[in-house]
């Protein structure tokens, strides 16, 4: 065919190389134009993220490491028999009322007040009444277990707690069902430990107000400093009444949590690249529910 | 200088795709210029051992167990004995792998390269850089060429993608299209239909084809033009969302939907039709379009990928790949062929014939052979010291311990004790047939 076609072969090109493939014959197989990787975007939909953004983001974690500790602060307490349990539940139920009124206020009402209150009213009814029947058995299900093997299994539990749970960033990871039976299953295995099952009935109430219920209100009150030093502050208070060289170590844990992961993060950002070109595979929407319409 | 060539994959005949076709036609081009060439493959249920096709194209089903998605389970060492005896026993000095999914073929190209043989490899396919999976298989595509000479992409968007994944110089990887028989894709407008407009649609129904967007065509076009036929030829996952927008747009009479077909009947399928449609999300090269070109059909495609490069404007009509965007382009075609000025068939498969041939694909394959023969062979230090270089020393250690496996066996079974196959003769196999028959 007498063609000068192909790499390594030095042609004299005539024509302009275009990016096509019919067309070239001039130039070598291998010959790279100028025009090479210029339809290559980099960094297109790229989002820096901000200190404060952030500090506020890994406060998420601070937030839930928070209330595990100090959940764990009062399950001590009752333990050591040092605080009363009605005591406990009063209080309890004070806060727990105070929030949920404070909630309500916030929901907009299609069906009036009333409906919902007494929607509500009839869940707490329901839920204490179950919880109180059945804190015997859950008190003495895992009772015949060493005390050694529950509290590692608690430790662990409200491990897989804090690593599933949903800090509001979508990751593969996430699942709350998952952090929410954990942290459950965890208070369960200490309710067992207690002196009485009135001390479980409120550590298990307790714990659903703390991991179910807060967290609900806690994403209604948004994200703040001042929010954030506040828990921080008192769990501190509460660790340190019970031990010292335990709130060291927290400190130093949340400073770690709090300030180093968030500056690092910051510090890597540089190093975010995406490329974008013609190879990508196009985005269409599923058609899946085409003939619903 | 006539070479001796070892093409390896994991896909091949009797599976069938873009890959298998390229790497036969291609075969027997080479074997028609008076190269040697085998296949190496793995084996397809019974189909194991030593089998000869066409024109004495000898092809080697390895006994590998199939692991996942048609390839074998790269465990980098245990095949190597018998590749290595192949690669003996034929004399290869160039190894060809095909398609970077294919293990099998990465697995040969390392071993090729051990053995001081040239290694040619060709990338079929584009992959994007934004999810895991794609971080690590561009990773292992980086590793594996490392022991390759020179890369050979189906379309200058291919280049430019393999380049940024694998990392070779640019001048390393040349561009050598896919070609079309286009005898066996010839026109015949006396099939197409008098009354209607057929649109045909050929290609597996996998979301990356775009099936979601045929489905919404189809549902558009069905109630707006009562003269318009779809032909859909293919199988695949998404099939029943076809079937269902035909049900329930009551379109059964003019959405025909023909499942998987033979690749010997889609010239029957595509003759029948005026305007031929492709939606796929990404693609490389695109045989369909140039097939349905080389019939004489109008083709609207998306532009993605490699598209843009493979047919001359006037040939095809190059949409985004969206619904609005596709309908404009199909009712352009379709004005285009009211008024009488679409390209006539038979004009349309000339361009196309002479723009893409096997024989020229050959040729040109040719000429990277030439190219890597002259290559210097690398020390073996120097080939350790790439997989340093490039920040993957742990496979360094898997490539050492294959040197090793290769050195034992040199000593365990010398090459001199393996027999040298004989050539394939085509004259001598035809004087042997004749009387057979007559008798």
């Amino acid at each position: 065919m007498g063609r000068s076609k192909g790499p390594g072969r030095s042609t004299q090109p005539k024509q302009k190389w275009r990016k096509i493939l019919y067309g070239n014959r001039e130039y070598p197989d291998n010959y790279t134009d100028s025009s090479f990787l210029q339809e290559m975007r980099k960094n297109v939909h790229i989002y820096h993220v901000s200190f404060h953004e952030a500090f506020l983001g890994a406060g998420r974690v601070t937030n839930a490491l928070c209330i595990v500790v100090l959940f764990c602060v009062v399950f001590a307490y009752l333990y050591k028999q040092s605080l009363d349990p009605y005591t406990v539940f009063v209080y309890n139920c004070a806060g727990t009322a105070m929030g949920y009124l404070w909630y309500r206020c916030q929901t907009i009402f299609e069906d009036g007040y009333w409906n919902y209150f007494l929607r509500d009213m009839r869940m707490v009814v329901i839920f204490l009444a179950v919880g109180f029947a059945l804190s015997p058995i859950l008190k003495t299900l895992t009772e015949t277990i060493s005390t050694d093997t529950i509290y590692a299994m608690t430790v662990f539990m409200m491990f897989i707690h804090l690593v599933f749970k949903d800090y509001g960033v979508s990751a593969g990871i996430v699942s709350s069902s998952l952090s929410f039976n954990a942290a459950i299953f965890g208070s369960i295995c200490l309710a067992s430990r207690l002196a009485s099952s009135f001390h479980a009935f409120v550590l298990l109430s307790l714990s659903v107000e703390a991991f179910v219920l807060l967290p609900v209100l806690m994403v209604k009150l948004g994200q703040s400093v001042t929010l954030l030093v506040l828990i921080i502050s008192v769990t501190i208070t509460a660790l340190w009444s019970l031990s010292s060289s335990m709130t060291v170590f927290f400190i130093l844990f949340i400073c770690f949590v709090n300030v180093v992961c968030p500056f690092w993060f910051l510090k890597w950002q540089v190093y975010k690249e995406n490329i974008y070109g013609p190879w990508d595979e196009a985005t269409v929407e599923d058609a899946d529910n085409i003939c619903l319409e | 200088m006539p070479h001796q060539v070892c093409m390896v994959s994991d896909f091949f005949y009797p599976n069938v795709g873009g890959v298998e076709e390229h790497i036969f036609n291609l075969s027997q081009c080479l074997l028609r210029r008076g190269h040697k060439v085998i296949i190496v493959t793995h084996s397809y249920n019974d189909r194991v051992g030593v089998r000869y096709m066409t024109n004495g194209l000898k092809v080697y089903y390895l006994p590998i167990r199939v692991f996942y998605n048609q390839c074998v389970l790269p465990t980098m060492i245990c095949s190597l004995p018998i590749i290595r005896y192949i690669f003996i026993r034929e004399q290869i000095t160039i190894v060809h792998g095909h398609s970077a999914f294919s293990a099998l073929a990465h697995e040969a190209m390392l071993i090729g390269h051990l053995m001081n043989l040239r290694c040619v490899f060709t990338d079929h396919s584009l992959f994007g850089f934004a999810d895991t999976s794609a971080v690590i298989t561009n990773r292992f595509l980086q590793i594996s060429l490392f022991s390759c000479n020179h890369c050979i992409c189906v379309s200058h968007t291919g280049k430019e993608n393999t380049v940024l994944r694998a990392r070779v110089e640019s001048n390393r990887v040349s561009v050598i299209p896919n070609a079309v028989d286009t005898k066996a894709f010839s026109p015949d407008p006396r099939n197409r239909s008098e009354d209607y407009v057929t649109i045909v649609i050929v290609g597996r129904l996998v979301y990356r084809k775009g099936v979601d967007l045929m489905a919404q065509i189809i549902k558009e076009f069905g109630p707006k033009y009562p003269n318009v036929k779809f032909i859909v030829c293919g199988d695949g996952p998404k099939r029943w969302l076809l079937d269902e927008v035909r049900e329930r747009c009551g379109l059964q009479d003019r959405v025909e939907l023909l499942g998987a077909l033979e690749h010997s009947q889609i010239r029957n399928v595509l003759t029948r039709g005026h305007i031929f449609l492709n939606t796929s999300l990404t693609e490389a090269y695109c045989m369909a379009i140039v097939e349905a070109a080389s019939c004489g059909l109008q083709v609207v495609s998306t532009r993605v990928g490699g598209i843009p490069e493979v047919l001359p404007p006037q040939l095809i009509y190059l949409t985004e790949p969206d619904v609005p965007s596709l309908v404009e382009g199909l009712e352009k075609a379709m004005e285009d062929l009211a008024r009488g000025c679409a390209v006539d068939p038979f004009e349309c498969h000339r361009q196309v014939s002479s723009l893409y041939n096997w024989n020229d694909v050959s040729q040109r394959t040719e000429v990277v052979y030439d190219i890597v023969t002259k290559d210097e062979s690398k020390p073996l230090g120097e080939q350790l010291q790439c997989y340093i270089n490039g920040g993957v020393l742990p496979f360094m250690l898997v490539v050492a311990l294959c040197h090793l496996i290769l050195k034992t066996l040199d000593w365990l079974v010398p090459s001199k004790t393996i027999d040298i196959a004989k050539n394939f003769d085509q004259k001598t196999f035809k004087v042997q047939q004749v009387p057979k028959k007559l008798s």
